[in-house]
């Protein structure tokens, strides 16, 4: 298998786990990465859940591995077009083509555009941000207002941009909930006396300690969890936001001014895994890469020679996106052997 | 017929009415659920339940009735449903099974029709200035009272052609024009509902021992749905 | 465009340049028959546009659609009867002045859409009633639609901005647009559902500045059968309370509306408020004014305003022509077609009105 090329598109967790796992089988892999820097959306964390693991040291240990004699690593490298040409996967980015036996797509997630859901306000009023903004702030070590203030109220929303037919999204993207609930925790702990209320339709706690954390968040926390969707925020004079929700569970429809709202944004297919499984034809529901199987060939594309491996596919949490990169790697050398 | 059956005749109840899951964006931003004792939500969750008798006693309730058709609620809900259109095909089919007069503002429907519905069919107007008279509209103020004693010198100097043959705003409705509409309500099933407004409307107002008359407003039937208010409808 | 960035805010729905068919509105004719007027001159006049007023037009039903006492069936008949009109005059632009009829428009072409034999139906049922065909328009505008369309050109034309004359600065305006001007579908709006451009267009485009207050989007309250039946009418004026209680902090000095509907109500409730809570939104007891984009439109060009209607509002109108630098002559204000002079009405108890 010496001889063998094996490109890998996106140089996320996914990417990496699959490239470190064949380089050790050695096979020469190219990893391609579109920004500068390797470790896809890990970079927007500060803590992970469930355990509040430093993201910057985890993101550090993903991409040690890179360092492998036979993986050559293309930062700064997006690859506008994938085909089979003459019995090889042909990748091109600028003028630079690229030939491998197999490929490997690993283009991970974007997190949703809170600018599409208007009526939420994010773009527009200067204290409705995004989860991923709040991980950023969090990073400073402090959770203000714009004006500098340290926020009496905030409210976390789920589901923006995910189980929402307006958007186009009608799946869960799974990692937002139990989001939501780690950082009304750092909020809190940051600011004991405020208030966090998080607003929310199911607290889908599927994940080991997940549901330990929810009910932690309430007792240790007092982060109040209230079921309804925030339907409009709107801004006061005094560049606060206005909240209007249904408390589903005693039905009454309420009106809320928080100094912070935070948006859970959700996860949706790159551009670049829409592009390349639309010209490869393996394009599956919203954009994302469509597997043979869920069952036993989840790494398999219907194109021979096609892998997938992680997000590009559908929202998963970080440890699942990291066994689905080795998983690729066993289906791609037992490829190779045959 | 099962009640649920019987909606989905109803072409905007198939388009209206999908999956509920109960996220509360509809009640959140309803003027009728900040004023009323009224949830949006609750309703599709009824219906969803496709439960005969529950859905009965909805055609039969108050609750029917709180909605303003503003239809906020279509524009938000992240299902595609549309909670005031589902509304409208409840209060139609209140109406064609008589439930409507069960309940205080259902029985408002027999004002409405009296009012909007004969204006539609006399004038080709649902709101014409010589309908909307001071004492019936008392909020509308001393201006309007003006503009009302004068509705032809004002009017007219705005460029109307008040109550007159020929175009232009208030124009009179040519009879020819006017019998064609009535056609469209004769063939349309319109005048059916109204007769059936009618017709319930009366049946009331002989076990309450009021007046009705074939038309107009001066009868105790109309002034008591125009006026009668419980005040038993807010939170 | 709006100082703030609207994910929708750029986008423009089609809107046919020429060759109108014009629906009048019931409210709008009986509440407000100068804007009707001064729309038809702004386009004739001022624009070189063609638009047809076909005086055998009548109303859409929407009113009665919506407050539940004309079925679908015969509204959709209706729609296609005003149609037909339009199709004989042998125009493909419907131009409906009313936002409810607007709603109601776009909601039959839509079921029409998606439900072939509903069109099927219409066609069949308005054949047996009058032995009428139809075509269904190329294109359904709001008038604002076309006013927001022309805004620049208009400006050119105007002798008067949104600028209040004294200080120099822009006036503070409110824009209301009526829910079922967007809120229906949000595709036959300027800029979307959530935000429309089409107030806010011209209102930046002639000098002044919008408000963005936290019940922007908030119905008037007006409700159908919540406004019709008298002893509804709590929930129409809690609405419009609502809003203006809202706006009040932000010192408006006027609202434009989009419904005529609207229009009426957020002018009427005020003064229901003033007289039973003695309570005013301005600082000098008197409203703020609520103005249809007709009667802005035609102010700005210069127009009468007692050509335009103003002098039919309840709350008055004076302080902002004053701030516009608008002349006006007060004997003109109560005189009728004829030249008579009609009498003044009577005042309020509480809401200050001024007929010297």
């Amino acid at each position: 298998m010496n001889n063998k090329h094996v490109i890998i598109i996106g140089g996320g967790p996914a990417g990496i786990e699959a490239a470190y796992y064949l380089a050790n089988n050695g096979i020469r892999i190219t990893v391609f990465e579109k920004d500068e820097y390797p470790g896809g959306n890990v970079k927007n964390w500060a803590k992970l859940f469930p355990d509040f693991g430093d993201a910057s040291v985890v993101r550090k240990q993903i991409t040690e591995k890179l360092k492998h004699d036979n993986i050559k690593f293309l930062n700064n490298t997006k690859i506008e077009n994938l085909a089979w040409e003459n019995n090889n996967w042909i990748a091109t980015s600028g003028s630079e083509k690229y030939i491998a036996d197999v490929t490997l797509l690993a283009t991970g997630f974007e997190v949703f555009d809170a600018k599409r859901k208007e009526e939420l306000g994010y773009g527009i009023y200067d204290n409705v941000i995004t989860s991923v903004d709040f991980e950023d702030m969090y990073k400073t070590g402090k959770i203000l207002t714009k004006e500098g203030k340290i926020p009496e109220r905030i409210a976390f929303l789920n589901c923006v941009g995910s189980r929402d037919e307006k958007v186009g999204n009608h799946y869960c993207s799974r990692v937002c909930c139990i989001t939501a609930v780690k950082q009304a925790i750092e909020f809190k702990e940051l600011v004991p006396d405020a208030h966090a209320y998080c607003f929310y339709m199911d607290m889908r706690m599927a994940g080991q300690f997940y549901e330990e954390l929810y009910r932690k968040s309430q007792e240790k926390y007092g982060v109040n969890y209230i079921r309804g969707r925030i339907s409009e925020a709107a801004v006061t004079i005094d560049n606060r936001i206005q909240i209007k929700a249904e408390d589903t569970l005693s039905a009454l429809p309420m009106k809320m001014t928080v100094d912070i709202l935070v948006l859970m944004v959700g996860i949706e297919s790159s551009e670049s895994t829409t592009k390349i499984c639309t010209d490869n034809n393996i394009v599956g529901p919203y954009g994302f890469a469509k597997s043979k199987s869920l069952f036993g060939m989840d790494n398999f594309s219907e194109k021979p020679g096609l892998f997938l491996a992680g997000t590009c596919k559908r929202p998963l949490t970080l440890p699942e996106t990291i066994a689905d990169g080795r998983s690729a790697a066993v289906e791609i050398m037992n490829y190779l052997k045959s | 017929m099962k009640y649920y059956d019987l909606l989905m005749q109803d072409v905007r109840f198939r388009e209206a009415s999908t999956a509920c899951m109960n996220c509360g964006v509809c009640t959140a931003i309803c003027p009728a659920a900040e004023f009323y004792k009224y949830d949006p939500r609750l309703i599709m969750n009824i219906v969803q339940s496709r439960d005969d008798q529950k859905i009965e006693d909805l055609l039969k309730s108050e609750t029917i009735w709180y909605c303003g058709q503003c239809m906020s609620c279509k524009t938000r809900c992240p299902r595609g449903n549309v909670p005031a259109m589902v509304i409208s095909v409840l209060r139609r089919f209140s109406q064609e099974l008589g439930f409507f007069i069960e309940s205080e503002k259902g029985r408002q429907q027999f004002a409405v029709k009296r009012t909007v519905g004969d204006n539609i069919i006399h004038t080709g107007y649902c709101v014409h200035v010589d309908k909307v008279s001071p004492k019936l509209h008392p909020e509308q103020g001393p201006v309007w009272k003006w503009y009302f004693n004068n509705a032809e010198e004002v009017a007219d100097r705005l460029g109307a052609n008040y109550n007159k043959d020929g175009a232009g705003a208030l124009r009179k409705i040519s009879k020819e024009n006017l019998d064609e509409v009535r056609k469209i309500f004769d063939v349309t099933g319109g005048s059916q509902l109204y007769e059936n407004i009618e017709q319930f409307s009366a049946e009331k107002a002989k076990s309450l021992k009021m007046s009705i008359d074939k038309e107009g407003l001066n009868n105790e039937y109309f002034f008591h749905t125009y006026i009668e208010n419980s005040n038993n409808h807010q939170k | 465009m709006t100082e703030k960035k609207h994910f929708w805010n750029e986008y423009q729905k089609e809107i046919a340049d020429d060759n109108y068919f014009y629906e009048r509105s019931c409210i709008r004719q009986s509440f407000f028959p100068g804007s009707e007027t001064a729309f038809l001159n702004i386009l004739r006049d001022e624009l070189g546009l063609t638009i047809i007023d076909d005086p055998n037009q009548h109303t859409c039903t929407g009113i009665g659609y919506h407050s539940d006492v004309v079925p679908f069936e015969t509204t959709m008949t209706v729609c296609a009867r005003l149609f037909s009109l339009m199709t004989d005059a042998e125009l493909k632009n419907y131009v409906p002045s009313c936002v409810t009829s607007f709603g109601v428009f776009t909601e039959v072409v839509e079921t029409w859409e998606h439900f072939p034999e509903e069109l099927e139906k219409t066609r069949k049922f308005l054949r047996e009633a009058t032995g009428r065909e139809f075509k269904i328009p190329e294109n359904i505008a709001h008038p604002s639609d076309i006013i927001y369309k022309y805004r620049k050109e208009l400006k050119q034309k105007m002798k008067y901005q949104l600028v209040n004359c004294h200080t120099g600065k822009p006036l503070n305006a409110v824009e209301h647009i009526g829910c079922h001007y967007g809120k229906i579908f949000s595709k036959h709006a300027v800029g979307g559902a959530e935000f429309p451009q089409v107030l806010a267009g011209m209102i930046e485009e002639w000098g002044g500045k919008v408000i963005d207050y936290p019940e922007r989007r908030h119905c008037c309250g007006f409700g159908f059968r919540q406004y019709l039946v008298m002893s509804n009418r709590g929930y129409s004026v809690a609405n419009t309370k609502k809003k203006f209680e809202s706006m009040e902090p932000y010192k408006p000095d006027f609202v434009l509306t989009n419904c005529p509907g609207c229009t009426m109500f957020m002018d009427r409730w005020q003064y229901t408020i003033a007289e039973m809570e003695g309570k005013t939104y301005d600082d000098n007891q008197m409203g703020i004014p609520v103005l249809t984009y007709e009667e802005l439109t035609g102010l700005l060009l210069g127009y009468n305003p007692w050509d335009l209607g103003l002098q039919v509002h309840q709350v008055q109108v004076e302080p902002l022509l004053d701030k516009l630098g608008i002349k006006y002559d007060l004997k003109d204000k109560f005189t009728g077609k004829s030249g008579t002079y009609l009498g003044e009405p009577e005042k309020p108890e509480y809401l200050k009105v001024s007929y010297e």
